[in-house]
């Protein structure tokens, strides 16, 4: 599929309604509801980059956070570096456990590499609370300073990034890089028959695809100022499945789509209090059930072919 | 020198001998015949070929370079292409973009992909099916895509593993034009193995008879046919005495 | 010396018995199961509203909260697994998702403090110089009879020998006319019947609250890798290793090192050898 002007089109729009939101209501709430979508943006987009499109899901996408988000923080506060070495830093702490947990576990067969990945999170999560004099255990690494002190310039800077992250990895998904991952998915065997190195790619993905994921906890870091080991739980990894479902597998755009609408539903139902999570989980298995193609993407695709006056 | 040297390939996987001290010699530009009962070692033959498994003991070499210990993509990149007796295209890709995952291999030309993946689509007879999903393709498409992906990675040997199992007459006989069109065209060097003895026969210039892991036979199709251990390895000896 | 003995076989009693059901219905339905800790958690919860809120004596109670739980998984594999059969990441979501709207009702239900569930036995006894709660020997008993019931069950009647059969081959079951997907109910059931059920018996000494679901379903899901997916020995072999080295730990290193030990476990597994020690690619 290649990129047509309607594509274009509405990524601009999309682009400048989000960039415009937080001047039209002048809401410091709403500014942080859509700083924090949008780097729940970042991680869903780096999730689908590699489970979308290898089929592979990975269950412990959280570690990737949750590392590089330890790395800013000790960056910053343990060792006074400036908060902007924070990003490459975060994404290189990814990168490395990105390798460490990948290679060994890429030859697993399907559930086997979800819940293998989940282990990883879940003894970095561990981890951290037992060495709690490094960490700070459960209150985690406090005061780290804010990346940009305007929050509506770092919330475009979070946008910013994010428009990267779909820019970059989508054109990557429509490369050939892209056709090979999904090639991955359709016969593994076949693929590495082809001529094509299925090791390599396998790893490459996941090592980009936590690259992204860091990053994005670097920026979470400086927008909470704190980190905590919650950051490494299951519930971080299934919701940004659960986005990347409600915004269509695969697509790399439809997944931003997934992380505004849960997002804003989270905070909706903050009225709710404790049915939060109650009712997170029951959508999530209605969207299983009854919208396995997601949401977001579909209907973009609706529109996208109504405006073109029905020619694809 | 000829393209393709396997010297005393042998393999075994636990009690069962699969491959035992095969040797054999594949000219540039000659297409040879393997043959031999199911359970034969035939497939294991190309698996140790192509760098699928490893042999216990012998050499391949493909123009005096050792295959062994090479990735089974690397080979692929030296120029050996196979195709599977079970077809599997790559599921939730189109036709199209089937053979073009086979294009992204070192020894093709930097070309436009997409162009070059129609003309191979041409080339086998599937260029209406181009952006059909590969995974409603019939039988004997199947086939045609697997020989497309093959030819995209711009082989010097191309192997074919019972291309005319389950085909219709019809459809074995365009196949077979179109093996014998890559042969003449193309100089390509090939290896056939299958069972439909007639069309078999009419492709290829020498045949290795197989049996149990062993090469029972070497010679020319006519001179094959009338081996008596080939004959056997088919069909039995001929004064057997059932009632003992 | 002694301790470690009596308290590591009692922790491998519980870890057994969920890992046996947990090991069951993937070896017969190919099934990763992540709800199979809530059945352990609605046991406990179960046996906790039976007792304390409608007052029924523990003995009548237990068997119906075994009987009620057997019954939820049953109906969860027909309603919410059955159909997403065809994909085992599918099935994986799904049945997480379901331990976690269990979870979540539990904690909207009860909140989130500790409940109490009553024991068997509340006497202590003492084994060479060790005090022992009657309660954690009883799990011990109860495991053992429930895990060689279940095995004697399945090789010695025709429902087992049913299920053996579709463990080994499901398709060339239903040519033979076995109803697979009935059986997957009963072995779901069974599972869940399993699971509840070591609830029902941990739970006085356990702690009980909404989140009980999780690290049991990791320890099971170790035990099962270590064991061999599929294998009902493999899973009890694993099981004593699993449970005595987390009481190994416990007593020479600390109590916040033991998850790390089967998270560890499973993910060295996974990666060295994943068939586990006893797996084979179908039956027990």
């Amino acid at each position: 599929m290649q990129l047509k002007h309607i594509d274009r089109g509405g990524a601009l729009v999309a682009i400048a309604v989000m960039a415009g939101l937080p001047l039209v209501f002048d809401s410091r709430y709403l500014m942080g509801v859509l700083t924090v979508a949008a780097i729940y943006g970042i991680w869903s987009v780096s999730w689908d980059f590699m489970s979308g499109l290898t089929g592979r899901e990975n269950f412990g996408h959280s570690l990737f956070i949750g590392v590089g988000a330890y790395a800013a923080g000790f960056l910053n506060t343990a060792w006074g570096v400036n908060a902007w070495w924070s990003l490459p830093a975060g994404m290189l702490a990814a990168v490395v456990f990105a390798l460490i947990m990948g290679i060994p576990t890429l030859r697993l067969k399907g559930p086997y590499f979800a819940l293998a990945m989940l282990s990883g999170a879940v003894i970095m999560q561990r981890l951290m609370l037992i060495f709690w004099e490094y960490t700070g255990g459960e209150e985690g690494i406090n005061g780290i300073e804010p990346l940009i002190r305007s929050p509506l310039h770092f919330y475009w800077f979070v946008l910013g990034m994010l428009v990267l992250t779909v820019v970059l990895l989508g054109g990557l998904a429509r490369s050939h890089w892209g056709l090979i991952l999904k090639a991955i998915r359709g016969d593994e065997a076949t693929c590495q028959a082809a001529g094509l190195n299925v090791t390599y790619y396998k790893i490459a993905s996941l090592v980009i695809s936590a690259a992204f994921a860091g990053m994005g906890g670097a920026l979470y870091a400086h927008y909470q100022l704190q980190v905590s080991p919650q950051l490494f739980a299951v519930v971080t990894s299934i919701t940004i499945i659960t986005m990347v479902y409600v915004g269509g597998m695969s697509t790399i755009y439809g997944p931003i789509g997934g992380a505004l609408l849960l997002t804003l539903m989270t905070e909706l139902l903050r009225n709710f209090g404790e049915w939060r999570l109650m009712v997170y989980s029951v959508a999530l298995i209605l969207i299983l059930f009854f919208l396995p193609q997601g949401l977001v993407a579909p209907t973009w695709q609706k529109i996208r072919h109504r405006l073109a006056g029905g020619q694809p | 020198m000829s393209l393709l040297s396997v010297r005393h390939l042998d393999k075994r996987f636990g009690g069962l001998h699969a491959v035992k001290d095969i040797s054999l010699e594949v000219q540039q530009g000659e297409i040879l015949g393997i043959l031999g009962p199911n359970g034969a070692g035939k497939t294991t033959l190309y698996n140790l070929l192509t760098g699928f498994i490893k042999p216990d003991n012998g050499e391949v070499l493909l123009d005096g370079q050792s295959l062994l210990g090479i990735a089974s993509h690397k080979v692929v990149g030296l120029g050996v292409a196979r195709t599977f007796q079970l077809c599997r295209p790559f599921v939730g890709l189109t036709v199209l973009e089937n053979v073009m995952v086979g294009s992204l291999g070192p020894r093709v030309p930097a070309v436009d992909l997409e162009k070059r993946a129609h003309r191979l689509l041409d080339q086998v007879g599937l260029a209406g099916k181009a952006h059909a999903p590969s995974e409603l393709l019939s039988y004997g498409d199947l086939r045609r895509l697997e020989i497309a992906r093959a030819l995209a990675t711009e082989p010097r040997l191309l192997l074919l593993d019972e291309p005319f199992a389950g085909l219709g007459s019809g459809e074995i006989a365009a196949l077979s034009d179109l093996i014998r069109q890559l042969h003449s065209e193309q100089g390509l060097t090939i290896l056939l193995i299958e069972h439909k003895l007639r069309e078999f026969m009419q492709l290829v210039s020498q045949v290795v008879a197989i049996d149990f892991g062993q090469v029972i036979a070497t010679g020319t199709p006519q001179d094959i046919v009338k081996n008596p251990k080939v004959i056997e390895a088919y069909i039995g000896k001929q004064d057997t005495d059932y009632a003992a | 010396m002694l301790e470690i003995l009596i308290f590591g076989a009692v922790t491998s009693a519980i870890y057994a018995m969920l890992a046996v059901g947990f090991t069951l219905i993937f070896g017969v339905a190919r099934i990763l199961n992540l709800a199979h800790g809530s059945f352990y958690a609605l046991g406990a919860y179960g046996a906790y509203v039976l007792t304390t809120i409608f007052k029924v004596p523990l003995l009548l109670a237990a068997p119906l909260v075994v009987l009620g739980v057997a019954l939820f998984g049953m109906v969860v594999e027909r309603v919410l697994i059955r159909p997403m059969r065809k994909s085992q990441l599918a099935v994986l979501m799904i049945s997480l998702a379901v331990s976690l709207v269990v979870e979540q009702a539990l904690f909207l239900i009860f909140g989130s403090e500790y409940r109490n569930v009553p024991s068997f036995i509340d006497q202590k006894y003492v084994i060479g110089g060790v005090d022992v709660a009657g309660q954690r020997l009883l799990t011990l008993l109860v495991a053992v009879v429930s895990i060689g019931g279940l095995y004697l069950f399945i090789q010695r009647t025709r429902l087992g020998s049913a299920i053996l059969a579709i463990s080994q081959d499901p398709e060339a079951a239903q040519y033979m006319g076995i109803p697979s997907d009935r059986i997957f109910g009963v072995v779901m059931a069974m599972s869940a019947g399993l699971a509840a059920l070591a609830g029902i018996m941990a739970g006085p000494f356990l702690s009980v609250q909404p989140s009980m679901h999780l690290l049991p379903i990791v320890k099971a899901f170790a035990i099962v890798v270590v064991g061999g997916l599929g294998s009902i020995p493999g899973s009890i072999v694993a099981a004593l290793m699993l449970g005595y080295a987390e009481t190994l730990v416990a007593y020479g290193i600390s109590t916040s090192w033991t998850e790390i030990v089967s998270v560890a476990a499973t993910l060295l597994m996974l990666v060295l050898r994943p068939a586990g020690f006893f797996g084979k690619r179908a039956a027990f």
